[in-house]
């Protein structure tokens, strides 16, 4: 029973991890293309830009509801505790949110008002980002709470360079991934356009992930013992060189011009990461304090999601890539709106 | 203005806010979606070239409604651990997972398959298409089940015990069938069906009266009108079960419905209020004007009750609803749309029989018209005030019976809370304001009658086997 009690959570660490890196890498570039829109020069390439969304942004977005709701299900009090704790943050994503899924069905109809609902798209994108920057910020900064795990913080507590930095670094993050998909899904003067995005967004996520990684064992005296410590020291150290490695592949395939490369060096970048995020916050779920063990749901109710859920991920992700095998291929001209 | 630095009152103004206006858009997308699916299936099987017109114009309402429903739904879900932290942790393992279940099942499955319903006409095989759309309409009513589900057992919490205020599960199959379930689930399937139907049916009827293609709109009332020929009196009775459900698992609802101050006795025949001006301070109704004897009726289908009825002022004041005005007079509107909406069916489908609905008759049936473009916004109003005495009348409870409302806000500062209220406030009124003025620009602008069909299909009509072909009978000079 003890065994099951450790490892129920730790699975549905790893689910909700998958979700949440989905979410990041699909929701990244859209949030990124979102971005981007701001900087597109006339409104013919703001449609080829939204036209690459059209079909997947819902599905992209729907992958937070379900971090939102196996956090819920599977770890209530880590829900309830850090969305206490990121009121402000939270609620500035969800603002942003609405307001770019709106600006999508809005602009689509609109005649004269396009002007305002570009950039309802574009800022909106840019809030849910940013909102999304301070709160993996916050959570990797740490989140002050009693023992019982209640939020004893303030409301402001989300709010500091560290998780200013982590948030810019996002940012520029989902621009990278949403440049290297357009330079994927475009062609002529817009793929060119997103080959310089990519490689300025490249060296700025770059230089913010190396400043992540050597203030985080300067500043953080608890995440430094983890991190030297022996078997997990050979990760935290393989993962900043893998890391640089990708960059420079990254960087090499686009000065080739290559189409689809630089979106999968992108990814494994993510990928990276994500999981040294992970390993470094793990067996946390609300750092400094409380494990995922102490933050889980009851047994029962973790078996009970496993089942439910569980055998949902294989075919979700099934339609999910048919979704887009479907819609492969460039996108040349704006959906005809008839 | 007390309540401004309460931060109870605040998050409970925000809750009610986010989920009466995030209400008007699924109603349309869940109901709408099934309509789409019988039309793209009647042009599969009659080929009618109308019916795939049909399916491309209510699509574009759709998405619009979809897109906003989507937007205006996600603060719902973050809501319960922002606003309601002390609930999220208590009820987590049961209504947490109940939220995870429909995101993974319902929500995914809606969202995977829309891209393909609205722009992969010319990109998969027309029973692929199908197939997408009956997805999206099969996700979005397993949303309604799960959302339903979990409301129900908010209502009558079944399946487990309440341990040191937090809920644990020890059987999940007797929560998700709480004694609620499967009548709220129903009576909501319904009310999104209905709602849809006559939103339908209204706008036909306004290109009907404006005489804009009124062959084309005559169709889509009759496919909502034999739809609706079973929804609109089967809604009535699941409605009445579910008044029946209240008065035995929450009198203190039932009695405010019913704006019943004392208790009426077992084996009495009960007048029943019609209009009323209940007083909350008071304990009693100011005015009120009664229909004798016709209570037990409602309640039992029968002249004497069985069971009492028990007043609003058996409990002492702090441990039933207030606001009885809101929850009696919603509960009187909610079923007079239900029973008006079933009139108007029948006249309709009276006026059918009666051979009135042709092409040429029908922009003549000025009255039916008018009624199905007044009844166009009635099915929201119904929905909108039954929430409202589903979860009003549910107060002064969460959890009905076990976890007070006030005992499960967040202690946020009332600032904050007030900030984002306005905020979402602010940002709901344009959402609402904008899917009126865009959706009435859609309706304006009107369907497409040139539409090419999808590729695949129009290749197919257009290789004609040698053996069919037919020599050009006309005069050589005629022939191009």
């Amino acid at each position: 029973m003890e065994a099951l009690e450790q490892f129920l959570p730790q699975v549905w660490f790893v689910i909700l991890g998958l979700f949440l890196f989905l979410y990041v890498t699909l929701d990244g570039f859209d949030l990124g293309v979102g971005i981007l829109s701001l900087t597109a020069s006339n409104e013919e390439s703001r449609s080829i830009l939204m036209t690459s969304l059209g079909n997947i942004w819902d599905a992209n977005e729907t992958w937070l509801v379900l971090v939102g709701g196996t956090l819920f299900g599977a770890f209530p009090l880590a829900y309830a505790t850090v969305l206490h704790a990121l009121y402000i943050p939270v609620s500035v994503m969800v603002g942003g949110l609405i307001l770019r899924a709106v600006a999508f069905e809005f602009r689509e109809n609109s005649v004269r008002s396009k002007q305002l609902w570009n950039f309802a798209f574009g800022a909106g994108s840019f809030m849910a980002a940013l909102g999304q920057g301070f709160a993996v910020g916050t959570v990797f900064e740490g989140i002050a709470v009693d023992t019982a795990g209640h939020f004893v913080g303030g409301v402001w507590d989300w709010l500091s360079w560290k998780s200013l930095l982590v948030a810019l670094t996002l940012i520029q993050g989902y621009v990278l991934i949403g440049s290297t998909y357009l330079v994927m899904k475009t062609t002529g003067t817009l793929q060119q356009t997103h080959y310089k995005t990519a490689k300025l967004a490249a060296v700025t996520t770059f230089l913010g992930a190396v400043f992540i990684t050597v203030s985080t064992p300067v500043f953080y005296e608890q995440m430094r013992d983890r991190m030297f410590d022996p078997p997990l020291f050979y990760f935290f150290a393989a993962i900043p060189l893998l890391g640089s490695l990708f960059v420079a592949l990254l960087l090499r395939s686009l000065g080739k011009e290559q189409e689809r490369m630089p979106f999968v060096w992108t990814v494994l970048i993510f990928l990276l990461s994500f999981l040294g995020l992970g390993l470094i916050i793990f067996p946390y779920i609300i750092p400094p304090q409380i494990t995922i063990y102490q933050a889980a749901a009851s047994p029962s109710a973790l078996v009970f999601m496993i089942i439910f859920i569980g055998f949902l991920i294989p075919i979700m992700l099934f339609y999910n890539i048919y979704n887009y095998v479907v819609f492969r291929g460039k996108v040349t001209q704006a959906h005809e709106s008839d | 203005m007390d309540f401004l630095s309460d931060t109870v009152v605040l998050s409970r103004m925000q809750f009610a806010l986010t989920a009466i206006f995030h209400m008007l858009w699924p109603v349309l997308s869940t109901g709408m979606a099934i309509y789409l699916v019988v039309v793209e299936g009647l042009w599969l099987k009659t080929r009618n070239r109308d019916y795939y017109l049909h399916a491309r114009f209510w699509a574009k309402l759709y998405v619009l409604n979809f897109g906003i429903g989507v937007a205006s739904g996600l603060p719902m879900e973050f809501q319960f651990g922002t606003n309601w932290a002390p609930f999220s942790e208590a009820v987590g393992d049961f209504f947490g997972s109940i939220l995870g279940f429909e995101g993974a099942m319902a929500f995914m499955l809606e969202a995977g398959f829309l891209g393909i319903m609205l722009f992969g006409w010319d990109r998969v095989p027309p029973l692929m298409h199908w197939l997408a759309t009956i997805m999206v309409a099969f996700g979005a009513n397993l949303s309604t089940f799960w959302i339903l589900t979990a409301n129900s057992w908010l209502q009558t919490p079944t399946g487990g015990e309440f341990i040191e205020g937090k809920f644990i599960v020890s059987d999940y199959f007797q929560a998700i069938l709480n004694p609620f379930m499967l009548n709220s689930f129903l009576h909501m399937f319904f009310a999104t069906l209905e709602t849809s139907l006559f939103v339908i049916g209204g706008i036909s009827a306004w290109y009907i009266l404006n005489r804009r293609h009124p062959e084309f709109f005559g169709q889509s009332l009759k496919v909502v009108l034999a739809v609706a020929l079973v929804v609109a009196p089967l809604q009535i009775f699941i409605g009445h079960l579910s008044a029946e459900q209240v008065y035995h698992y929450q009198p203190s609802k039932l009695a405010a419905m019913e704006a019943q101050w004392e208790t009426i006795p077992a084996g009495s025949s009960p007048a029943w209020s019609l209009v009323a001006l209940p007083n909350d301070r008071e304990g009693q109704n100011k005015w009120e004007v009664k229909v004798p004897g016709m209570l037990s009726y409602l309640l039992e289908l029968k002249p004497t009750l069985s069971e009492p009825v028990q007043g609003l002022n058996e409990w002492a004041p702090q441990d039933r609803p207030h606001m009885v005005g809101l929850i009696y007079y919603s509960f009187r509107i909610m079923s007079g749309i239900g029973i008006f909406l079933a009139g108007l069916m029948g006249f309709s489908v009276w006026r059918w029989l009666r051979g009135k609905l042709t092409a040429e008759a029908i922009v003549d049936q000025k009255l039916m018209l008018w009624g199905w473009l007044l009844a166009a916004p009635m099915g929201y109003v119904a929905v909108e005030c039954g929430w409202i005495v589903r979860c009003v009348g549910r107060q002064p409870w969460t959890v009905y019976g076990e976890l007070r409302t006030a005992d499960m806000a967040t202690p946020l500062p009332a600032p904050e809370v007030l900030t984002s209220l306005l905020g979402f406030a602010a940002m709901y009124s344009m959402l609402f304001v904008g899917a009126l003025y865009f959706g009435s620009r859609i309706i304006r602008k009107g369907p497409n009658l040139e539409l090419p069909l999808p590729q695949s299909v129009s290749k197919d009509t257009l290789e004609v086997e040698p053996m069919q072909h037919q020599p050009d009978q006309r005069p050589v000079e005629t022939q191009q």
